[in-house]
């Protein structure tokens, strides 16, 4: 489902010089694999999840997305790209003036799907994250773990291969987050790869799945049923 | 179907949202583009004069009649028109007489009829067309007949049409520069609105953009919202140059007499350029402005 290869991406930061988000890092994420990416601020968590979606280029090194070469992608090629990603924010970024219903369908009008489809789809999608009874309301009347929840099914909304999900529980309280990750969990075991940044060790240590941790761009420990850290 | 309501919602909601900002950019769009239509209508104006009048440029001859000085014999007429076809200088000399004078007028002025009614076919002077061989000798005839008996007045129809051409020109000029400069500042007014539109929508293009809208649909509202502006500039500025029609017609009218001028309807096809216009500089802006504010 994703491959890098040697991949380094560093970013000019005015007279400090140039900062190494990512230094040569290779990996690999088989299709309907759960992967949390770990690691401090810094150590270039966010600048893997913006390649993954060509929200930025690399600057050496070859990356490859449910079969697509992110390289030589046409740009008027990656809005298909990202049709096949889904995208989980920290913050949810839900849309304020719309209801829940709204906010999940407009993820499938902006790309051309008809009403039958919204019809259909959006009521599935909202009852599996639970929350069919609140289709009407507006993302300020929701809890923290509710809006999440609509972000969720908006991004699962179209069925991607693929789950990104950008420290989904970095705003929400513990007892919230394992709901969340139930949830995850669940459209995991869909078929549906997830890629899971997160600070949150309680949950790291309790999944049990792959860890990748980064460290200063490199890729310091890559575990599969792995905890959040070594013993410390 | 879904789609066009979403894009046209959109830019509803974008020139709704700064509604005096909106207001704004249509006024100096629309100020520009009455500056350009008035060029446009100016030039036209030129061109139909000059039209009527470059193919005969030449020496008008105006005889004497009983209203203005003793009536020119048919002798004396004859030994003129003989010496005139002796000169060198002479290509061709045609005689007109007071109707046919009067006819010409008539013809040239049937779209002014108050103008026409002032005159009737005794009023304008028998006259002597001479072409030049080379219109600049004009002197050649002024100074050799202009004592003629029976000669009221020589006039050449070239100094009168330069002297009118050379005005318009300069005010065409003016009129063309201060467009330029207004369509410059519309089309900056234009990126602005645009890119305050973009940034205030900048959370619903950011998830649009992640859920893989295509970039034209991201950018489509922006670009109608900056189009609407260009076109309701245009709109306005159409009505402006046809309410304004009537008084340049007259301002014209008043300076130069004897002046064919063009019809109010040439406002309209001045229109569908200003239109053409409004709607180009607006797309440009937008477009340009979005390429860096959106940047996907």
């Amino acid at each position: 489902m994703i491959t890098l290869k040697n991949v380094t991406k560093t970013y000019k930061r005015g007279e400090v010089g140039e900062v190494v988000a990512l230094d040569d890092v290779s990996l690999e994420v088989a299709k309907g694999e759960f992967v949390f990416i770990v690691g401090p601020s810094g150590s270039g968590k966010s600048t893997l999840m913006k390649l993954l979606t060509r929200e930025q280029r690399p600057d050496g090194g070859e990356i490859y997305v449910a079969g697509k070469n992110l390289n030589t992608l046409r740009s008027w090629k990656v809005p298909h790209l990202r049709r096949s990603i889904g995208y989980v924010f920290q913050d949810f970024k839900l849309l304020p003036n719309k209801t829940v219903f709204e906010n999940v369908s407009f993820a499938l009008e902006v790309i051309g799907q008809g009403g039958g489809r919204i019809d259909r789809r959006v009521p599935e999608v909202l009852e599996l994250v639970g929350l069919e009874e609140k289709h009407e309301a507006m993302p300020h009347e929701l809890s923290g773990g509710q809006q999440q929840r609509v972000s969720i099914a908006r991004a699962f909304v179209n069925h991607p291969r693929l789950m990104l999900c950008d420290e989904p529980t970095g705003n929400l309280d513990p007892q919230t987050s394992v709901g969340i990750m139930k949830l995850l969990d669940r459209i995991n075991r869909t078929g549906t790869t997830v890629v899971m940044s997160t600070h949150d060790q309680q949950i790291v240590d309790t999944m049990r799945r792959r860890v990748i941790e980064l460290e200063k761009g490199n890729v310091v420990r890559d575990q599969s049923r792995g905890v959040y850290g070594y013993a410390d | 179907m879904s789609r066009w309501l979403h894009v046209l919602r959109e830019a509803g909601i974008g020139l709704g949202r700064n509604l005096l900002m909106t207001v704004a950019v249509v006024l100096s769009v629309a100020v520009s583009l009455t500056l350009f239509g008035a060029a446009l209508l100016l030039s036209r104006q030129v061109d139909l004069v000059a039209g009527e009048w470059q193919g005969r440029i030449e020496v008008s001859i105006f005889l004497c009649d009983d209203a203005r000085c003793p009536a020119i014999t048919p002798e004396q007429q004859q030994e003129l028109r003989q010496e005139l076809e002796a000169e060198p200088v002479v290509a061709e000399v045609f005689f007109e007489s007071k109707q046919e004078a009067y006819d010409r007028f008539v013809e040239q002025f049937e779209d002014q009829p108050a103008l026409v009614e002032t005159i009737s076919p005794d009023t304008l002077p028998a006259s002597f067309r001479v072409k030049l061989t080379d219109p600049e000798r004009f002197a050649v005839i002024s100074d050799r007949f202009s004592a003629f008996p029976g000669v009221e007045e020589i006039v050449d129809q070239r100094e009168f049409l330069e002297g009118f051409l050379g005005l318009a020109n300069t005010i065409q000029t003016g009129a063309l520069w201060v467009a330029v400069i207004q369509l410059v500042a519309g089309a900056v007014l234009i990126a602005n609105t645009i890119r305050v539109a973009a940034f205030a929508r900048r959370e619903q293009t950011s998830v649009m953009k992640l859920v893989g809208a295509s970039n034209w649909y991201i950018r489509l509202p922006f670009v109608l919202e900056g189009m609407f502006e260009g076109l309701a500039g245009a709109g306005i500025a159409t009505g402006l140059l046809y309410l304004g029609y009537p008084f340049a017609r007259d301002a014209l009218a008043g300076q130069v007499s004897f002046v064919p001028i063009i019809g109010q309807d040439q406002v309209f096809s001045v229109a569908l350029v200003l239109a053409a216009v409004g709607l180009g500089i607006a797309a440009l802006s937008s477009v340009l402005s979005l390429q860096r504010s959106l940047d996907v």
